[in-house]
């Protein structure tokens, strides 16, 4: 069992995981509800379903900076699609998802076609997406939307809320791509010595912008299901996410230098993340101090995987 | 000829061309903090439209909430020689230099909207402390001064966030039976007020009566958590702008009500006071409040 569990490259996250869960417990009887756990659930969903598609994209080697922006613009258009009685949902989901994966595709083919470090590229569009967001938009939020939209964002089947539901599915998504196939495999190879990858048949270019592409795709679910969620499209929604994501990435033990990672890593870290917000608000920890208690943990959390790693060896 | 002097010769012409401009009609320049505020957004097009209809020429710069931007913004109003600047800071402190700097040319300047640390030749706007105070007698009000209360805060440091929460607190000491149960910070956001919205039900579930967000984006937030988790009814929400969504929620008979801050009648005025200077005009006063107004539907 001990065995087992130190092999896990995801022991270090999930220790510290189950260490915050307990400390809220004791703090406060509020915490460990089956209510607050779904609330948890339903909170982290936008932040995971980014997290998971820019796992590829860590992997890989690259990052991608554009996430919250290319999440606003998608928040925007679905919203705009689906104001009252406009176009049926499935289609202004289609052509959202389009949108995300063509700015995604953007993404991949500067970076593949100029070799300008992917830090600069999403920067750049990062930027582009936020004013894009805010032409769409004319600056304002736009309400009055399709009562259908309010349904998958705050809605429930069989008890549980929509937006978890959408969560897992990514997941399972997810781990299949990156564990089961031959593009999770060359993904993996690119990010840990892409001249090798190449040498050994890998397309290289091709395979980086499906990365990109697929951390559009899920950039542009999550800006769906955050539309949804707050039942307006927001140009400003989405505002420094793509920390929060990159964050939980790195926290599940994803390498910064690519090469390595894992999807439940991933979730892992979405779910520190999540649990810490969610304790903080519970115990009433003053706003100022939320700040600075939320870096610390982070730092701590990534100190004790380190430190797991090494008692692997 | 040379390049240089092509542009030389170019720019003269330009500066000529400019000056004759100038001697029939008065030029106002004006900076603005961020025209990505729909707030601001407002503002502006008010000076815009009473530009218009006073015959004054308006130019309008975004200072993109960088006050050293808004400094040179207004360095260059200086050097273009304009009738009178006005400025709606980027910050209290850093954007006091660029009012300095108008009146060592002598140029008459109007704040509008947010106050600096060197004192302008006028100032138009209204108290942020005054608009929670309303806000929160209006809760006092509905839960007859006996009661649990949340307060979603702004970015935390910002002026009008400090200015909202001293407000809030200045009603709250006077009803001894108003129990502020925690006041967290929404970041302006709507998104992120629902999810502190979800897990303040989780802690104070029945026993929160009132919630005061401090602006309207935010107070939508809590409204939406709240409905979902079908307690809406038993909560009165009120937050500050007075933004057409707020408007419209208000009217639905969702968010309770809304304080609103006359975006158009700040930047009239502004415009009107920038002109009187202009004309080396007396004004009567230096200093114009614009009042807030409760909006609780139609």
């Amino acid at each position: 069992m001990k065995k087992i569990f130190l092999k896990s490259p995801t022991g270090g996250i999930f220790v510290a995981l189950v260490f915050v869960c307990l400390l809220f417990s004791g703090l406060t009887s509020k915490f460990f509800t089956p209510m607050n756990l779904s609330v948890i659930l339903n909170q982290v969903s936008v932040n995971a379903i980014l997290a998971f598609g820019v796992t590829f994209v860590i992997i890989s080697g690259g990052i991608d900076l554009s996430l919250g922006s290319l999440l606003a613009v998608c928040g925007v258009v679905v919203a705009l699609l689906s104001q009252q009685g406009e176009f049926p949902l499935a289609f202004a989901f289609l052509l959202t998802l389009v949108v995300g994966v063509l700015m995604g595709a953007f993404n991949g083919f500067v970076v593949v076609l100029t070799k300008v470090p992917p830090f600069i590229v999403t920067l750049g569009t990062m930027t582009i997406g936020r004013g894009l967001a805010l032409l769409l938009s004319n600056g304002r939020p736009i309400s009055d939307l399709n009562e259908s939209l309010n349904v998958l964002g705050n809605g429930t089947v069989g008890g549980i809320p929509i937006p978890i539901l959408f969560l897992i599915g990514s997941f399972i998504i997810c781990q299949i791509i990156l564990t089961k196939t031959v593009f999770g495999r060359y993904v993996k190879a690119i990010g840990g010595n892409e001249m090798a990858a190449f040498v050994s048949g890998v397309r290289v270019n091709r395979i980086k912008i499906y990365v990109y592409m697929l951390s559009g795709f899920f950039a542009a679910l999550a800006g769906i299901l955050l539309t949804a969620r707050i039942n307006t499209g927001q140009p400003n929604a989405g505002l420094g996410f793509e920390l929060d994501a990159i964050a939980a990435v790195i926290i599940g033990g994803t390498s910064t230098r690519g090469g390595k990672g894992t999807i439940t890593g991933t979730l892992l870290g979405v779910l520190f993340i999540g649990v810490i917000n969610n304790g903080l608000d519970l115990i009433n920890v003053s706003a100022y101090w939320q700040q600075v208690i939320m870096g610390g943990i982070i730092i701590l959390a990534v100190v004790l995987d380190l430190v797991y790693q090494k008692l692997k060896k | 000829m040379n390049i240089k002097s092509v542009f030389a010769v170019l720019l003269t012409v330009g500066c000529m061309a400019c000056s004759e401009k100038k001697n029939d009609k008065l030029v106002i320049g004006v900076s603005m903090l961020s025209m990505q505020n729909e707030f601001i957004q407002q503002v502006a097009d008010a000076i815009e439209k009473s530009g218009k209809t006073a015959e004054v020429e308006i130019i309008i710069v975004d200072a993109e909430r960088s006050s050293l931007k808004q400094v040179e913004q207004v360095e260059s109003f200086i050097s273009q020689q304009v009738d009178a600047i006005i400025l709606n800071p980027c910050e209290f402190e850093a954007s006091s230099p660029a009012v300095e700097k108008a009146q060592q040319a002598k140029i008459p300047i109007v704040n509008v909207n947010s106050s600096t640390k060197s004192k302008p030749d006028a100032f138009v706007g209204s108290d942020d402390a005054e608009s929670a105070k309303m806000a929160m007698e209006l809760i006092a009000k509905h839960v007859q001064g006996k009661g649990n209360i949340l307060m979603i805060q702004g970015y935390m440091g910002q002026a009008a966030q400090l200015d909202r929460e001293r407000g809030a607190k200045a009603v709250l000491a006077k009803y001894p039976d108003l129990k502020l149960l925690a006041s967290q910070t929404g970041e302006w956001d709507r998104a992120k007020s629902m999810s502190l919205m979800e897990n303040w039900i989780q802690s104070y579930g029945n026993d929160v009566q009132a919630v005061f967000a401090q602006n309207d984006e935010m107070g939508m937030g809590a409204v939406q958590a709240l409905m979902d988790a079908k307690i809406k009814p038993k909560v009165y929400v009120v937050s500050i702008d007075g933004i057409q969504d707020a408007r419209k929620s208000v009217d639905q008979g969702f968010l309770n009500a809304t304080i609103i801050q006359n975006a158009e009648k700040q930047g009239s005025e502004s415009l009107r006071l920038a002109i009187a200077l202009a004309k080396k005009q007396k004004i009567s006063q230096s200093t114009m409040l614009i009042p807030f107004e409760i909006y609780m539907g139609k």
